[in-house]
Order: C-alpha cells, then sequence, then structure tokens
C-alpha cells in the first residue's frame, strides 16, 4: 500500500514500575485505512492506544520504541502535545467517564469542535455517532445518559475534533447491534474519506466489511498481521476460534 | 429551602451593611441617658440599651464588624486553600508535600487558640483606635485558620480527578493542561466546593468576631458597635431592655444558620 503513514509504532516497549506491559508493538495506520487492533483482554491494546498520545495511565512509567505521526516521530511531550488532536484523536473505553461530569455532553462536543476550528453545534456530530434525536442528548449531563448512548457522544466529541487519524478503544462495547453497526459505518467513512482509524477491540464479530487490516496483539507483542479473519494463523487464529465458539458459530 | 433562605440572609445582611455605609453614625453621640434600658418604641423601634443608645441602629452599623472583615476572610481562604490545594493535589512533588505539611501544622492548632495568640502579639488592644485594625487582623486570621479544610478538599477532589478518564479524553482532545487544571478541573469541577468554604470563612468570621467580643478584649471595642459585643455589653445588665441582647442574638443566629446552610447547600449542583 502507498497511501501516507499517518500513524506509527516501531517496537514500542511500556514499562510500567515493576512490569513490561507492552514488549514489542509494531505497526501502522495509512490513511484511508481501518486497522483493527485485536487481541485477548490484558494484551495492551488499550495501554499501547494511550502510549500513541504520549498518555501513560500510570506514573512513574517508561515508553521505549518510537511513535512517528505524518512521517514524523514524537519524542518529546511537545511533539506530542502538537499531535494531540490536531492529528490524532482518542475515544477512550468509558464513554460516560470520557465526559466532563458537570458539562453538558453539547458543551464537550462544541468544545472540540472549537478546537478543531468547523462549526460548533453539537447536534450534526450528534447525529453522525448514530443519534436520531440528537438535541435532549445535546442538552443531557452524562450521567443522565445509559452506557451505550454516553459512548457515543464521546465519538460524536471525538469526530467534532476533526483529527487525521481516530484512536477508538472498545468504542463499540455496550452498544447494541444495530448501533454498533452505525457507528463502525461512521468510522469506515472516516477511513474513506482520507482518515484513518485505529479500532482497538476484543470483538472480532465487528471486523468483517470494516477493516482493512487487522493487527494480533498477545502477550503484550503484535504477533500478526493480515487482511482478513480468515487469513490469520497462529495467535490470530486461536482468538478467531476462540471467538467463534463464543458466538456458537453463527459468524 | 436552605438554599433559599441562605441567599436571602445573605442578601438581607449585604443589604443592611450599604445602608449603614450610606446613614453614617457616630456611635459617641448616640447617647440619650434619659432613655436608658427603654422598651421597643416609634423612634426606637427596638429600644434603647442601657445607656440609652439605639439598639436598632447599633445593629445596623454593627454589620461593618463583620461584612467586610468576613468577604476578606473568605478571599484569604480561597486564595490561601486553592494555592495550597493546588500545589498539593495537582503539582505534588517537594512544593506539593510543603503545602500539605503547612496546611496541616495550621490545622492541627485550634483556631481560636491560634488566632488569640496572633491577636496578642499583633493587636489585642482594646483601644477604640487600635480596634478599627484589629477586626482586620481577626479577619486576616480568620482566613488562615479556615484555609485548611478548603485545601484538604481541593486537594482530595484534584487527586480524584486528575487521572479521570475525561482529562485523559481532554489532553487526548489535545486541550493544554494548564487549561484542564484551571478551567475543567478547578473551575467546572471545583467552583461549588470553593464557594462552600468560602461562605464557610465568612460565617465563621461572624463567630469568631462574636466570640472574641463576649470573650472581651479582642473583638471590636466599644463604643464602636458590632454584635457580639452588643451582645456581651447587655447580657449582664439586670432589669435591662431584653431586646437590647435578643436582637444581636437573634441576628447572630439567623447571619449564622442561613450563611451555614447556604454553604451547605452549595457545591456539587450541575453547571453546564
Amino acid at each position: 500500500m502507498s497511501a501516507e503513514l499517518l500513524l506509527e509504532a516501531r517496537s514500542l516497549r511500556i514499562e510500567a514500575p515493576g512490569r513490561t506491559l507492552v514488549h514489542d508493538a509494531s505497526f501502522g495506520v495509512r490513511a484511508g485505512e481501518l486497522v483493527a487492533l485485536v487481541g485477548h483482554s490484558g494484551s495492551g491494546k488499550s495501554v499501547t492506544a494511550r502510549a500513541l498520545l504520549g498518555l501513560l495511565p500510570f506514573f512513574p512509567g517508561r515508553v521505549a520504541g518510537e511513535v512517528w505521526v505524518d512521517g514524523q516521530p514524537c519524542k518529546t511531550e511537545a511533539d506530542f502535545a502538537r499531535v494531540r488532536g490536531a492529528r490524532v484523536a482518542l475515544v477512550p473505553q468509558d464513554g460516560r467517564g470520557g465526559l466532563d461530569p458537570l458539562w453538558r455532553v453539547g458543551r464537550t462536543i462544541r468544545e472540540a469542535a472549537r478546537l478543531a476550528g468547523v462549526d460548533e453545534d453539537p447536534l450534526p456530530w450528534l447525529e453522525a455517532a448514530g443519534f436520531s434525536t440528537p438535541g435532549p442528548v445535546a442538552t443531557c449531563f452524562p450521567h443522565e445518559l445509559s452506557g451505550g448512548m454516553a459512548q457515543r457522544a464521546a465519538i460524536a466529541a471525538a469526530l467534532a475534533r476533526k483529527s487525521a487519524v481516530l484512536i477508538a478503544d472498545e468504542c463499540t462495547s455496550g452498544l447494541d447491534v444495530s448501533v454498533q453497526r452505525t457507528v463502525l459505518q461512521r468510522l469506515r467513512k472516516l477511513a474513506d474519506d482520507g482518515g484513518g482509524v485505529l479500532l482497538i477491540t476484543h470483538d472480532l464479530r465487528l471486523l468483517p466489511g470494516f477493516a482493512d487490516r487487522i493487527v494480533v496483539m498477545d502477550e503484550g507483542r503484535t504477533v500478526e498481521e493480515a487482511p482478513r479473519l480468515e487469513a490469520l494463523v497462529g495467535a490470530g487464529r486461536v482468538l478467531v476460534e476462540a471467538t467463534r465458539q463464543i458466538a456458537g458459530g453463527r459468524w | 429551602m436552605s438554599r433559599r433562605l441562605g441567599f436571602a440572609v445573605l442578601g438581607l445582611l449585604l443589604v443592611l451593611r450599604l445602608l449603614s455605609a450610606l446613614s453614617g453614625y457616630d456611635p459617641v453621640a448616640d447617647l440619650t441617658p434619659e432613655l436608658r434600658s427603654a422598651g421597643p418604641s416609634a423612634s426606637h423601634w427596638l429600644g434603647t440599651d442601657h445607656l440609652g443608645r439605639d439598639v436598632a441602629r447599633r445593629l445596623l452599623h454593627g454589620t461593618a464588624a463583620f461584612v467586610e472583615p468576613g468577604l476578606l476572610a473568605a478571599l484569604l481562604t480561597v486564595g490561601i486553600g486553592l494555592a495550597a490545594g493546588v500545589l498539593s493535589g495537582a503539582r505534588g512533588g517537594v512544593s506539593g508535600a510543603a503545602a500539605a505539611w503547612l496546611m496541616g501544622v495550621v490545622a492541627a492548632i485550634p483556631g481560636l487558640v491560634l488566632v488569640l495568640l496572633g491577636l496578642s502579639i499583633y493587636g489585642g488592644s482594646a483601644d477604640a483606635a487600635a480596634g478599627s485594625s484589629q477586626i482586620w487582623w481577626i479577619a486576616g486570621f480568620c482566613g488562615v485558620i479556615c484555609a485548611p479544610a478548603l485545601s484538604g478538599a481541593v486537594t482530595a477532589r484534584l487527586q480524584a480527578l486528575i487521572r479521570a478518564e475525561f482529562v485523559v479524553a481532554a489532553r487526548a482532545h489535545g486541550i493544554s493542561p494548564a487549561r484542564i487544571l484551571f478551567y475543567h478541573l478547578l473551575w467546572v469541577n471545583t467552583r461549588g466546593l470553593v464557594l462552600r468554604h468560602a461562605l464557610r470563612a465568612f460565617t465563621q468570621m461572624v463567630v469568631l468576631e462574636t466570640t472574641l467580643s463576649y470573650l472581651g478584649g479582642f473583638g471590636v471595642p466599644e463604643p464602636t458597635p458590632s454584635w457580639g459585643n452588643m451582645l456581651a455589653f447587655e447580657l449582664g445588665v439586670v432589669e435591662g431592655n431584653p431586646w437590647a441582647w435578643l436582637a444581636p442574638a437573634l441576628a447572630i443566629w439567623l447571619g449564622v444558620v442561613g450563611i451555614y446552610g447556604l454553604s451547605e447547600a452549595t457545591g456539587e449542583a450541575n453547571v453546564g
């Protein structure tokens, strides 16, 4: 693939006090591509997502290896501060927790849109995140929304930020199937419009028809990369079979 | 209900203080010896005290003893408590530990003892001329003794919020750490807490002035009126006008209960 590499992890190693969380993670996200980073819970996916933004959830910690954004290495906090939001945004795993608890949802989205320099009306972004009647949602506080609604509101805020790459960390967990599909279609559209999407998930059933490439993480290492689930072997195949069994062979 | 009552009381106190500032009052000239301990009448709504001074007017002008000093105390509490809370809750390190330690030292000494100790060094004169500056010293010490509670509350709030998912999301959106700290964490998520402690400091100033006046020698000296010295001055008088001590006592009670109730009702309401 010749498209521009928007985000890249090169031999990423993440250490927390007393243990290594990620040993070696290497992958990239190109313009126009939706890459799925899959793996069991605890395989290091979310912590890798945070490290790609220079945001570790613990202190002290250490990140070795390299993060490249738009072909430029991010080595210092200033480098990460330059690309955060402007080039790479994150939809956190906990949608409700990802919204300011004392701000109405519309206000959080407006702030993201203001930073992006686009129309601050939150309603189109809520619609894009799958709300058919976004008006009432915009005036709610996060605690007034269900888990799935809050998750979509967090997605709307990330969409409003208009970053080149969106890292979606388990953003479809807690959503019903039809809404999952709406959200994935929106992420797919983001990629089709020339952006990059890194979709972190442990639910492989979501991927067919949406992901361009699947990167498998296992015990803190990226161990496989394939264009389709069927092409996975080794740890990826184990993951596929386990998911197939849980789903009762229905996919 | 307590919120409405509190706002009403606070508003009333501020209006009374404004009226007293506009009307002017000479506590020495207000002396009618032939009307000692008179009961309420059309010319003296709450009667007179045992020196023949108008109780209602003194009650009105007694607000000067705590309104501006109370605001100063609240400002000091917010300034000191917020600075120490931010240092220990968000910055950490040596400066954070030093701020927390300093607040701990202040909190470890009983407030009244600290104020009396301070006044014995910097104030403590019952002289009327010195008394005008003494109330500001009391306000200063009041601000200091109320600061540790706010500092501890801000520290706890910041420590709980600083690693919250919405802070990570805000940083991921490219919002600067300074804006996250001062706007999202302090202004949006902590301002109610700060207002609550500021109101408590204001209430504490009323209580402190009353207590010190009652103890004698440390509060607002006679003949300048304060609710505390009005109460202390009249309580021991035999066959006096009961309104001369009942009125300031009720005013103190209503003021403290109202504003303290407001401080309790303030804080965690949604703001966005």
